[in-house]
């Protein structure tokens, strides 16, 4: 399998702030990736340099083998922060424009992104009667336009509803089963989990996890478990935990619930018997990516 | 060359579509010739039997602004004749829609990741202007043409004129707006301002140019001035005196005026008429070759910085 886009070391600063330091990754052709990060992480930044719109300070990258800014850019689909259109053409118009400045696309290929995000309906209006949702769609179907065999996406998924969501993750999934090569980042920790095989997670322009989805929930439980607890008597099973030093929170009238760490985790229900509380019922949840990725970031860090 | 091919037919797909065009076309093809030749059937029906036309002046005048030949040459004149003048205020528009526009509605991140080729982007985008400033120019000549030669049909004038020294003009006024062009691209994309750098680019050349007047006439004033004995000193007095030759707006401007004379005395004026203060704003006494090869030097200039800036400048 051959590697599709490359980062070594990638580096950008702004003046004496480093926006992205020394970020490194591969990503093999065909993947889907997650690109998670704080607001001011550097994921947009990361991704700019990606599609050759930001110069690197330090570091290169690569797209489909040639270093960026190249040719192989015309390659890539990209669609970074807000979509922007000519708010006095058609949403075709749009594409038309973009069909005919990228070159060698032909008419009908228009139709069939339209399709493709289901906006045919809406394609002869013009964009600035566009709703927000309506111009995420429209800038998927531009991303798609030339049969890219690399997609950057920064937020694809902003502005629609639960129903768009879902398409667009179709959507996604269908690119990415014909080979394309998918980068995308999204606030949206649970579209990311149900979407992607890999998470990238960057933090103040570092990057902190490299890997496949299962090794960051894997990393985070083997890390702190977290419990629901039920008790008869929610007060004593509060100071109970209290005194194991731990920090439960309240839970409904009878229950609490509370991160322990994986190595005191066991017999957990058992102290709790000892020390004189009647559990009715205790669960261990299992962590999803958003806890996961806050335990990653830190307890300042919030899904951008 | 694909790609430049490429973002000059996206451009002009997009231009198309935008009602300014038409408006700034309308305007130019058919309020010159419609009001000249308002005036020309006033004057004819009102003065040509009067004592005024005694020795013809008034056939001689209307030959002169709206036959044919006359219409065509007026329709070349007149906007550099303007202030603004018509020809900047084309060139600002396209600037405008072709690079400020792309910042205001956020588009160079969306153009330049369809289209990544950056020299090719601002090479296509340079020559949609100066094709739509072309098709101007050449739509111009030929509504001009057309309504002069409606004109014979009510007016004593005739198709008579040296037809090929006018359409060159028309060529060489062309090639003169494309230094223009780059400096409105250039101040645009500096000042990361559609509507600043389109005042700029109208008004900065003829600010720069009217320092240098009040300059000269301070190091002129008696007793010695500190600038006049610095140019002595320095004895750049003859480069400095020499520098309106050099100055941007009276070269852009010279094929288009360069029949002002000649416009002049085919409406009654004197021979080698001295026009006088206006003389040097109209760029008297330069040549054709030299305000070429002055406005290449700045086509050059421009070009290259603005080719440097954007090869350079982070999309954000």
């Amino acid at each position: 399998m051959s590697i599709a886009i490359a980062a070594t070391a990638l580096t950008k600063r702004y003046g004496r702030t480093k926006a992205v330091d020394r970020v490194s990754f591969e990503i093999q052709a065909g993947e889907i990736v997650g690109f998670l990060g704080p607001n001011g992480a550097g994921k947009t930044t990361t991704l700019r340099m990606l599609a050759g719109l930001v110069r690197p300070s330090g570091g290169a990258c690569s797209m489909l083998g040639g270093a960026v800014p190249g040719p192989e850019l015309r390659q890539v689909g990209t669609m970074i922060e807000e979509p922007s259109f000519y708010p006095y053409l058609t949403g075709r118009g749009n594409l038309r424009h973009a069909a005919i400045l990228h070159g060698g696309v032909p008419e009908r290929r228009i139709d069939e992104v339209l399709a493709f995000v289901r906006m045919e309906n809406a394609a002869d209006k013009r964009v600035r009667a566009y709703s927000q949702g309506m111009r995420q769609r429209l800038a998927l179907a531009r991303a798609l336009l030339w049969r890219p065999r690399v997609l950057l996406l920064d937020e694809p998924t902003n502005g629609l509803d639960p129903a768009g969501i879902a398409e667009v993750r179709a959507s996604l999934r269908q690119v990415a089963s014909e080979g394309v090569t998918v980068l995308v980042s999204s606030h949206i920790l649970a579209e990311i989990e149900k979407l992607v095989e890999r998470i990238l997670a960057i933090d103040r322009g570092s990057l902190r996890f490299d890997g496949p989805l299962e090794g960051l929930l894997g990393a985070a439980d083997a890390r702190s478990v977290r419990y629901d607890i039920e008790a008869t008597d929610q007060e004593a099973l509060l100071a109970a935990l209290r005194d194991f030093g731990l920090e439960p929170a309240p839970h409904g009238a009878r229950g609490a619930i509370v991160s322990v760490p994986s190595d005191r985790a066991a017999g957990l229900v058992g102290r709790l018997s000892t020390a004189g509380v009647e559990v009715l019922e205790a669960r261990r949840e299992t962590a999803t990516l958003e806890d996961a990725y806050l335990r990653l970031v830190g307890a300042e860090g919030r899904p951008s | 060359m694909s790609a430049t091919l490429n973002v000059l037919r996206a451009e002009l797909f997009k231009a198309f579509r935008k009602r300014r065009f038409y408006v700034l076309a309308a305007l130019y093809w058919v309020l010159l010739p419609v009001v000249a030749l308002i005036t020309a059937t006033v004057l004819d029906r009102n003065l040509s039997a009067s004592f005024a036309n005694q020795d013809g002046t008034i056939a001689q005048v209307l030959q002169g602004f709206a036959s044919p030949f006359g219409l065509a040459r007026l329709a070349l004149m007149a906007p550099a004749l303007m202030s603004p003048t018509a020809y900047i205020i084309a060139v600002a528009l396209f600037a405008g829609m072709f690079i400020g526009e792309e910042r205001s509605q956020h588009m160079w991140k969306t153009t330049l990741a369809v289209q990544p080729a950056r020299l090719a982007v601002l090479a296509g985008k340079l020559a949609a202007a100066m094709a739509l400033l072309a098709l101007l120019l050449a739509g111009a000549l030929a509504i001009s043409t057309l309504a002069g030669a409606a004109g014979t049909l009510f007016l004593p004038t005739s198709f008579g004129g040296p037809w090929g020294q006018v359409a060159g003009l028309f060529a060489l006024q062309w090639l003169h707006l494309l230094a223009a062009l780059a400096l409105a691209y250039l101040l645009v994309f500096l000042v990361r301002s559609g509507t600043l750098g389109i005042i700029m680019v109208i008004f900065l050349p003829a600010l720069l140019e009217g320092l240098y007047t009040i300059l000269n006439t301070l190091a002129q004033l008696q007793p010695l001035t500190r600038f006049n004995a610095l140019f002595q000193a320095l004895k750049l007095q003859q480069a400095w005196q020499a520098l309106p030759h050099y100055f941007f707006t009276a070269n852009l401007y010279a094929p288009a005026r360069h029949p002002l004379g000649a416009f002049l005395q085919s409406t009654g004026a004197p021979q080698n008429a001295d026009l006088g203060p206006i003389g040097n704003l109209l760029g008297q006494g330069l040549t054709l070759p030299h305000a070429a090869a002055v406005m290449a030097g700045y086509a050059v200039v421009f070009g290259l910085w603005l080719a440097w800036t954007l090869l350079r400048r982070d999309v954000e």
